[in-house]
């Protein structure tokens, strides 16, 4: 009797520890983005010293932040229901193209001013509606329904200016790349606002609680009686109204706009929240996790392009870095590791 | 017998030396020669003749004035008379597409056809022209092609090889840049996409350039592989480096967009020079205002237009190809450097109106 007793203590107490390592664990996990981050931030000012410590960069960095982050976010919450939206490229040159030529520009006669740029984010929320109706209804994988309206929102930016690009000459929104407040740039300022509303929903409604039951193992939530299909929509649609927000703040950036606008903005943004701690097995990480992982890129691209190193070596040295810090930044041992 | 072979040596040498006569005085009268319509037979007239330009597509403004020049050679053949039907080969970018495009253009037409063509990449330069050649119609290519490809290789079919030149065009800009500059400071350098040929020479013309101004430093170069939101983000990173820079020169003007925002953005725009390469609209507009110094346009009604008109005198039978000197076969197109000297002139004749050009003299194409 005794023994037995003993032998379950030992057990309990094994278990206890067992518990207590891995929460030490996934505590170095949780925070080995941050100091991954910080390591790059180390290594850039040593290697460029006051250029890349200086006010001027800093705003440079927080301009180059804000698209990037604003797209990390809506993908985040898609990737935390273990899909995929490779529509982005596409969605935010689209958007920003239909804004150009609805807003005050130099190809045409409009000027429909704010409500040009609501109906453009209006366009891109249809998109991530459909993209994700198809998806759940139709049951094709997300990232064939997202690649195949990537390439359609591809093709109306092309149509809605027909070869050449409109520049803005609405004088609010030319204004708007030079105004700062608290020495933060506007479309940076966007971008937080945007971080702030995608906290709220993640944290504080149901929806956002269900994005996580859902991407852990949808059977659980359906068998209490939650929609699973109309989360799914919702989170697509969230992602959309999310890209063509950075599509707008791409048009204001730029000051023309064009499919370009878009650009090769997908693949970083994946990496972005992967790095940040978001398993693309879905069911965890976060926006937090999205904000630390889309500074490591914007620093790791500032600082590499600070260097001055070779072009033909550089993009190369990005891949590295990039493997090196999902090495470094995600949880492994999980029977699936990506879905 | 020896009088016979005597006699023949004689008449060989005449001939010979009579050639000789012929083919140097033709050469110096190509450059002026003319279509002269009442040369060219009715039944040639009267055959419908299928003029094509095969192209990348119509999205980029540049490439559409190739079909625009294609329009204006055709109402040419209205003029003299010439039935004809026109055609757009629009190969998406695709080099399947395109030869494929070609080779049913050729077939259709059964030697009755003239065309431009863009080639998408070097490499299929020869099978379009295989395509036309063995139908028996006459093709004008522009810009790609492999360096060891020759128009004497599809004689008399390929008739002409064009194209701009690319370090002369990088080195123009260059110097306008440098000039505006005093001779000495800064430079940011945007690169177009590594490896591809046309941003390999423009760099070297910029190359070229900066061997004569010693005093230039280039403080930043890297690739922004055409795009302008690339651009916006290096110039943007480099200004926060660099504030002291003189200027930024660009492979095209899509890039020499993103680095006027970027100057705009840091209150910069019109202290820093930026060239470019394409004649983009807004691009000549801020060498007007003063915001850019210089960009390069390869006039692309030209290319189209008198590409057309020699291949078109080559089928009509008013000169035939295999005779030509290889000057008047491979030859650069003229590009206007464009700079605040000629800008409003340009503005003039090429943005609030198309240009007229004379279709007849086929080789006022030609640069030299």
């Amino acid at each position: 009797m005794a023994k037995e007793n003993q032998a379950a203590l030992t057990i309990q107490e094994e278990f206890a520890k067992k518990i207590k390592a891995e929460n030490r664990r996934e505590k170095i996990i949780k925070w080995a983005p941050v100091l991954v981050l910080l390591a790059l931030i180390v290594v850039f000012t040593i290697a460029r010293g006051s250029a890349f410590a200086s006010v001027s960069n800093l705003v440079a960095i927080l301009n180059q932040w804000a698209i990037p982050l604003i797209v990390a976010l809506g993908l985040t919450f898609v990737i935390m229901l273990g899909g995929i939206d490779l529509s982005i490229d596409g969605t935010v040159g689209m958007a920003g193209s239909i804004a150009s030529v609805l807003v005050m520009n130099t190809l045409n006669d409009n000027n429909f001013g704010i409500f040009g740029i609501i109906i453009a984010i209006l366009c891109s929320v249809v998109v991530g509606f459909f993209v994700g109706l198809f998806h759940v209804k139709l049951k094709i994988p997300s990232f064939m329904v997202s690649f195949a309206f990537m390439n359609i929102c591809t093709g109306i930016a092309y149509l809605s200016y027909s070869g050449t690009p409109a520049t803005v000459s609405d004088p609010v929104l030319k204004a708007l790349p030079k105004v700062s407040f608290l020495g933060i740039p506007f479309i940076t300022w966007v971008a937080l606002v945007m971080l702030l509303l995608c906290i709220y929903i993640q944290e504080y409604t149901p929806f956002g609680r269900y994005i996580y039951a859902v991407g852990t193992d949808e059977t659980i939530p359906r068998s209490v009686g939650i929609n699973v299909d109309h989360v799914k929509i919702k989170v697509f649609t969230l992602a959309g109204f999310l890209f063509g927000v950075a599509g707008v703040v791409g048009l204001i950036r730029l000051g023309q706009g064009q499919a370009g606008i878009g650009k090769d903005l997908m693949f970083p943004a994946q990496a972005a929240v992967v790095i940040g701690g978001t398993s693309l097995s879905g069911g965890k990480g976060g926006v937090l996790n999205t904000v630390v992982g889309t500074l490591i890129m914007t620093v790791l691209i500032n600082g590499l392009t600070m260097m001055g190193v070779n072009p033909n070596i550089k993009t190369g040295i990005q891949g590295i870095i990039i493997l090196v810090a999902v090495i470094l930044t995600t949880k492994r041992g999980a029977t699936v590791i990506s879905k | 017998m020896k009088m016979r072979k005597l006699a023949a040596f004689a008449l060989s040498t005449v001939m010979a030396v009579s050639t000789l006569a012929m083919t140097a005085m033709a050469s110096d009268d190509w450059k002026s020669f003319k279509i002269d319509p009442a040369q060219i037979p009715q039944e040639k007239l009267d055959t419908t003749l299928s003029v094509a330009c095969s192209i990348r597509g119509l999205e980029n403004p540049y490439i559409n004035t190739i079909k625009v020049g294609m329009e204006m050679f055709c109402e040419y053949l209205d003029s003299i008379g010439q039935k004809y039907e026109m055609q757009v080969l629009d190969s998406g970018g695709s080099n399947d597409t395109e030869i494929n495009n070609m080779k049913q253009f050729a077939a259709k037409a059964n030697g009755n056809a003239i065309a431009y063509s863009d080639p998408n990449e070097s490499a299929i330069c020869t099978a379009l022209v295989e395509a036309m050649a063995e139908s028996g119609g006459y093709i004008g290519t522009a810009w790609n092609r492999e360096e060891e490809d020759t128009v004497t290789d599809y004689d008399p079919n390929w008739v002409i090889h064009t194209s701009p030149d690319n370090v002369v065009n990088g080195e123009a800009i260059a110097t306008a840049l440098f000039d505006q500059m005093g001779g000495k400071g800064q430079i940011f350098v945007l690169e177009g996409m590594l490896g591809n040929t046309a941003s390999n020479d423009r760099v070297a013309g910029l190359q070229n350039a900066l061997e004569k101004y010693p005093d230039i430093e280039v403080v930043a170069q890297d690739t922004a592989n055409w795009a302008t939101a690339e651009a916006l983000t290096l110039v943007e990173t480099w200004l926060s480096q660099y504030p002291e820079v003189g200027g930024i020169w660009c492979a095209n003007d899509n890039m020499a967009t993103g680095a006027l925002q970027a100057l705009e953005n840091a209150g910069l725009k019109g202290k820093v020079g930026v060239v470019g390469i394409d004649a983009n609209t807004d691009i000549v507009e801020a060498i007007a205002a003063g915001d850019a110094t210089a960009t390069v346009s390869s006039n692309g009604y030209l290319q189209g237009g008198y590409t057309l008109a020699i291949c078109y005198a080559a089928w009509a039978g008013l000169i035939d190809p295999a005779e030509l000197p290889i000057e008047y076969r491979e030859f650069a197109t003229p590009a206007t450097v464009i700079t605040s000297e000629n800008v409003e002139q340009y503005i003039a004749d090429y943005i609030d109106a198309t240009p007229e050009f004379d279709f007849s003299e086929i080789w006022w194409c030609k640069a030299d």
